[in-house]
């Protein structure tokens, strides 16, 4: 019997120890994670909105330029970043989210478009879990540059902002190379990216003309 | 949120996202066990068994309770006494009613409590945000892509040793992992058979 | 009852003649997914050998007041929690590298070298010991798995840390980058270790 109540004891002198020194450490560096994914989302906010930062800048310059260039606003549940000039005057850009279902997991990417919400101008994925070499292409440039310059307008019934075809010449002007050999992401991407464009010019951007 | 649905999800695990030949785990008893095909049958249901259940039970506790409390940086620690709670349950229950598989098994089922594919297999539900019934495919699929694996490559090592003459240093951990290679190899012809909608 | 090793004979003995990888094959699980990218398997390693050498030194230290019944519950409560931290760090400070490990890092805690040593040796020996056996079976493990990096990256990528070394026109061997290259660089170099070293393999034949 004692010998059972000292194993207890010692389990939970342990756990307790253990789940201590665990607990101080998350918290110890907690705002640090903080600061990083802040960080991260800000950097990507910047790229897309064509705000240039050179490449090894630090956190601190990150945060600094966002606050200067960026305001974020809240429309209808959904941020929306809007990107300054230089002088702090003019609107140059509106960034805001998109993200959807992908083929292995969730996938996140931020679309930026231009001040009178007619075209696209640029978009980025920072997170997914396609696979490497297939899907996890969603990330590359030679993609992502398609969408620049993208006409952006309501669509009605079926029709669809842009479509993602397979790789090849002979192309329609809001057709996209798709990433050959990973059908599953692009259609994917296809679906949650026209489904945010088109929720954001039927909504958001309403209320944002409307001031 | 995946658009996957739970039956292309339970192909894709067998074959294209095969647990141990896409994703390294579950390799250590893999390694040693792959001897006879019949007690490698019988480790790798119970594996399939183990790793549904605890990839349930695993989603049920991160999202009901870990991630409610704010407690998810314990997530390692709960999931690895779920599943070492659940495998010893699984070993009592063998014991009862299957003795003949427990004498088969021996020390090979308490150790499928630290086999990288199941806690791997928890791990990788939580960082994908399956839902629970994705969750139940994945796991499900998972167990019996490794247990595919495990009897195929185990099957062809021991052709192999009996019928070829092996150049030295060859025999044993170094056959295994170049089988298991071509074997990796052969599964990755199946990514092109997944097709959504 | 042998004499007890020196520090110096613990250290060699668990870097090569017990290379938990090449002889035993033990424990890639969790870092051989990761020697696509040189950078990657060092993090992944580092937090290895922290994991293996305070896990052994904690084991050690508590040896006398463990309770043999529940000794596997308590080593792995350690080891998990040792695991944990090692992830919140490298969340903290390498937020990318972090993203990429992915969830190998948890897995570290089923990583049989880990619990093997606690196991075989810590269990049974005084800490310093004990902590210089985790210190030689991880940097022995961690230095195959550079290897197989080194190997892995400049084919499957061009680079090397990041940095190109191939020349421009090299096509990259995309297969190296996933599984299969990584189970045929280790299987070749067990093969390779095995056949020129025979010695040492047949003493571990014995052994086990």
């Amino acid at each position: 019997m004692k010998k059972r109540l000292y194993s207890m004891v010692f389990m939970f002198v342990l756990t307790f120890f253990f789940a201590a020194v665990v607990s101080a450490v998350k918290v110890h560096n907690e705002e640090r994670i903080q600061t990083n994914q802040q960080v991260k989302l800000q950097r990507i906010i910047l790229a897309v909105l064509g705000i240039p930062l050179h490449e090894r800048a630090t956190n601190r310059e990150v945060l600094e330029t966002f606050e200067r260039r960026v305001k974020p606003i809240e429309v209808k549940q959904q941020t929306l970043y809007v990107g300054y000039a230089e002088n702090g005057k003019q609107i140059t850009a509106y960034a805001f989210a998109v993200g959807g279902a992908g083929f292995w997991g969730p996938v996140y990417g931020m679309v930026s478009v231009d001040p009178e919400a007619s075209r696209i101008l640029g978009i980025a994925f920072y997170r997914h879990s396609e696979t490497p070499g297939l899907g996890a292409r969603i990330t590359e440039p030679w993609f992502t540059k398609q969408f620049a310059g993208l006409p952006l307008f309501p669509v009605e019934g079926d029709k669809k902002i842009f479509y993602l075809k397979p790789a090849g010449p002979g192309k329609g002007p809001n057709e996209l190379d798709a990433i050959t050999g990973a059908t599953g992401t692009s259609r994917a991407v296809e679906t949650f990216v026209n489904r945010d464009l088109d929720r954001f010019l039927r909504e958001t951007w309403k209320l944002v003309k409307k001031g | 949120m995946v658009q996957v649905d739970a039956g292309t999800l339970l192909f894709a695990a067998i074959f294209t996202n095969n647990i141990l030949l896409t994703n390294f785990l579950g390799l250590c008893p893999f390694l040693a066990i792959s001897r006879e095909i019949r007690s490698a049958l019988g480790l790798g249901v119970a594996v399939v068994f183990v790793m549904t259940c605890t990839a349930v039970l695993n989603y049920l506790a991160y999202y009901y309770v870990l991630l409610p409390l704010n407690l998810d940086h314990f997530r390692y620690i709960v999931f690895i006494i779920i599943i070492a709670a659940f495998v010893q349950l699984v070993e009592m229950m063998v014991e009862r009613f299957f003795p003949a598989l427990y004498y088969i098994l021996g020390i090979f089922l308490p150790l499928i409590t630290v086999n990288c594919a199941i806690l791997g297999a928890s791990l990788f539900l939580i960082i994908r945000e399956y839902t629970l019934v994705q969750s139940l495919a994945y796991g499900a699929g998972s167990g019996i892509g490794w247990m595919v694996a495990i009897i195929a490559v185990g099957a062809i090592r021991e052709k192999v040793q009996k019928s070829a003459k092996l150049p030295k240093g060859l025999e044993g951990p170094a056959l295994t992992l170049i089988i298991t290679g071509i074997m990796a190899l052969a599964f990755t012809a199946f990514s092109g058979m997944i097709q959504i909608q | 009852m042998p004499k007890p090793l020196s520090g110096s004979q613990i250290f060699l003995q668990g870097l090569w003649n017990d290379n938990p990888v090449l002889r035993q094959i033990l424990g890639i699980c969790s870092t051989l997914a990761v020697t696509n990218l040189l950078v990657n398997t060092l993090v992944m390693n580092a937090g290895l050998i922290f994991t293996v050498c305070m896990s052994n030194l904690t084991v050690s230290i508590l040896r006398n007041y463990t309770p043999m019944r529940i000794r596997m519950m308590a080593q792995t409560l350690i080891i998990a929690s040792y695991v944990i931290i090692v992830d919140i760090v490298i969340g903290a400070y390498l937020p990318d590298i972090s993203e990429a490990l992915g969830p190998y890092v948890g897995l570290i805690i089923t990583n049989c070298i880990v619990m093997g040593r606690c196991e075989a040796f810590a269990r049974n020996n005084r800490p310093w010991p004990s902590f210089v056996d985790g210190l030689a079976m991880s940097l022995g493990y961690a230095a195959v798995l550079l290897i197989i990096a080194v190997i892995r990256e400049p084919l499957g990528f061009g680079t090397l840390f990041g940095y190109r070394i191939m020349p421009e026109g090299f096509t990259p061997w995309t297969i190296m980058i996933m599984a299969p290259g990584a189970f045929f660089t280790l299987g070749l170099f067990a093969w390779f270790v095995r056949a020129k070293f025979p010695q040492t393999a047949e003493e571990k034949k014995q052994g086990h």
